[in-house]
């Protein structure tokens, strides 16, 4: 049985009377432990299909499964707490909180669990030994330079351990050396961690390093193969 | 307990945004427990008045005087068992404002009545020896550093009592047994300043003890009859009926301090509640990535009210403490009439209260917009 189940998820927004249809009836099997990039053009649905993966977002029709949860019919309180375990999410701007440090910044999300303060630096400092942060615990977002900042985010992201990773346009803002460690790190966190991950990228060679791509175009899906992505 | 520091380092975000919410809510509470204090002052002068003194005035005013001769008249009055009287003497000691009260009694008559004037032995037998005595609250004693064997002198304030200085010697420093008496008024032999007057003989008011408080209204009317169809008609009342008289001659004070009062309270909650919604519109984002690590809005919603308690309620401790170190009776510059109480606990817990209270009310808004938010539309505003 696959990770993530998504059954004919249909995405309409609202404007004042206008209906706009972003996504339309896609369906995508996600089995645990893939890597897989999503693909295609400004507009296309990539972020609205991943924050409804991410459970911040809701469908309009159609269902969403991941793991033994459908995550569609959840009450906004039980997705928040469904999200705080199971998700990670990674953000194109980092959207670390400027005036918390690396450290605090990572351990944000453990303020929602029962750890205590002793457990809660452990995984931190793990977290960011993993993204070789481990001397930045005291810097201020502003004391880093981006692609620190995004493995910062990183670490912020599975600093709990959830087994699905989510990040949209990670490397969107970065140089091509940033953006090359942070895809080298979540290769890593892919290959040696198990993490599913689904990754949005506009980037070819981003999207080089997932094991499958899947290519948006105008809410519908075009299912294609890595090495048909680069040519 | 976790999350106080993420309160704290929320109201660290804009330094200049929350001294101003403190700041505000500190003047607010400021203001009202220091008007709360003048209220305090007044209600303990008219509560702690005594219900067996009876005060007789000119039907007229407070400030037409009677003849001494209504004295035998007040004193035959059956209930009343001792008298006494006084004259304001509104003497100008060196500047008009250096301000204070001065009372001329009747002295021997006046210290047995009152025995909230507290004198050691030795120092009433001074004053009482000494025609030109004159006996000081230790709290105005202390604001013009005046000492038992000074010399104070006052120029005349009002042209009844001729063009030349009064000099006293300070014979004691009295004390304040009560809130009848407050502790920075100066009293002087009555005789004294008679006899400079160019219309001997007057009295501003009598004050007659009588002997059963229930019968006071009796032995009023009583003393007011006697004096009725007389050019000088007279009006008696309780002490506390007389404190009331004084009061009201500021007009409706508690009204005026209360408007005044609940102007600061509401200008304060729009401002620290602004300041809010400013600060949580600016955070929209961080908001929306908080809400997206699985941060319930039920959190969020106390995270931002908690902020807005936390520095209501610290602007709130700044205020009352202002208001405990200034707003007392030795630090104010107090009148006759104006008796200052200082900030009583009750005052403070109350000021304390109403700073939680602006806290809640202020944060209430922005907190359910901080918590309402919709987390796509606010992390798409970035991007
Ligand atoms: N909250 C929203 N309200 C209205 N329209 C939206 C909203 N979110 C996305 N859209 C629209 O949906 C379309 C797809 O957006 P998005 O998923 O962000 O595309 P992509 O990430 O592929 O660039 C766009 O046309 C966008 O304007
Ligand atoms: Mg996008």
């Amino acid at each position: 049985m696959a990770l993530i189940e998504l059954r004919d998820v249909t995405k309409t927004y609202k404007r004042d009377a206008i209906e706009i249809p972003v996504l339309d009836r896609v369906s995508i099997d996600v089995p645990e432990g893939e890597y897989l990039g999503l693909m295609g053009p400004s507009g296309s649905g990539k972020s609205t299909l991943l924050n409804l993966l991410a459970g911040i977002d809701r469908p309009t029709r159609g269902s969403i499964r991941v793991g033994d949860t459908e995550t569609s019919s959840l009450s906004e309180r039980a997705l928040a707490g469904w999200r705080a375990r199971n998700v990670g999410f990674i953000f194109q701007l980092y959207n670390l909180i400027p005036v918390l440090t690396a450290f605090e910044n990572v351990e944000l999300p453990l303020l929602l669990t029962n750890l205590s303060k002793t457990q809660r630096r452990d995984h931190v400092m793990t977290a960011l030994g993993i993204v070789a942060l481990s001397d930045r615990e005291k810097h201020y977002p502003r004391q880093l330079s981006g692609g620190q900042e995004q493995r910062v985010a990183i670490a912020r992201a599975i600093v709990t351990d959830p087994r699905l990773l989510l990040a949209d346009e990670p490397t969107g803002d970065l140089d091509a050396k940033s953006a090359g460690e942070v895809l080298t790190l979540l290769q890593r966190l892919n290959k040696e961690y198990k993490k599913t991950i689904v990754m949005v990228t506009h980037d070819p060679h981003a999207a080089e390093r997932a094991t499958r791509v899947l290519h948006l175009e105008k809410g519908t899906l075009v299912e294609q193969t890595p090495a048909a992505v680069g040519g | 307990m976790k999350f106080i520091g993420l309160v704290l380092k929320g109201a660290r975000r804009s330094k200049r945004r929350t001294l101003l919410t403190v700041m505000s809510v500190a003047i607010a509470v400021f203001l009202f427990a220091s008007l709360r204090a003048v209220l305090d002052g007044f209600n303990a002068a008219t509560e702690a008045s005594s219900s067996t003194r009876i005060v007789t005035l000119r039907s007229t005013s407070l400030f037409f005087s009677m003849p001494t001769s209504h004295a035998e008249g007040i004193k035959s009055t059956p209930g009343v068992q001792d008298l006494t009287w006084a004259n304001w003497f509104g003497g100008v000691y060196k500047d008009p404002q250096y301000f204070f009260a001065q009372f001329a009694i009747e002295p021997d008559s006046y210290l047995r009545m009152y025995p909230e004037i507290e004198l050691t032995p030795e120092d009433r037998k001074a004053f009482l020896d000494d025609r030109t005595g004159c006996i000081v609250g230790d709290g105005l004693a202390k604001r013009y550093g005046f000492k038992v064997g000074d010399k104070i002198t006052l120029q005349v304030g009002i042209p009844i009592y001729g063009t030349r200085d009064f000099d006293f010697n300070v014979r004691g420093l009295y004390k304040s047994g009560g809130a009848a008496v407050d502790n920075q008024s100066m009293f002087f032999h009555w005789k004294y300043a008679d006899e400079r007057s160019i219309q001997p003989g007057q009295v501003g008011w009598f004050v007659a003890q009588i002997s059963n408080p229930d019968q006071a209204t009796q032995v009023a009317t009583a003393i007011d009859e006697k004096f009725a169809n007389s050019p000088n008609e007279t009006k008696t009342d309780t002490e506390k009926q007389f404190q009331a008289t004084f009061v009201s001659m500021f007009g409706n004070l508690n009204l005026l301090l209360g408007s005044i009062a609940l102007a600061v309270v509401i200008t304060t909650l729009f401002v620290a509640g602004n300041t809010m919604a400013m600060s949580v519109r600016e955070r929209t984002t961080e908001i929306a990535v908080m809400r997206t690590l699985g941060f319930p809005s039920s959190t969020i919603f106390l995270l931002v009210a908690g902020e807005g308690l936390m520095m209501a309620i610290v602007g709130g401790i700044i205020g009352v403490s202002l208001a405990r170190l200034i707003v007392t009776p030795d630090l104010m510059q107090a009148g006759a009439f104006i008796p200052v109480f200082g900030v009583n606990n009750a005052n403070a817990v109350m000021a304390l209260l109403l700073s939680a209270g602006i806290g809640i009310f202020a944060g209430l808004i922005p907190a359910t917009m901080a918590s309402r938010l919709k987390i796509v539309d606010a992390l798409r505003r970035v991007a």
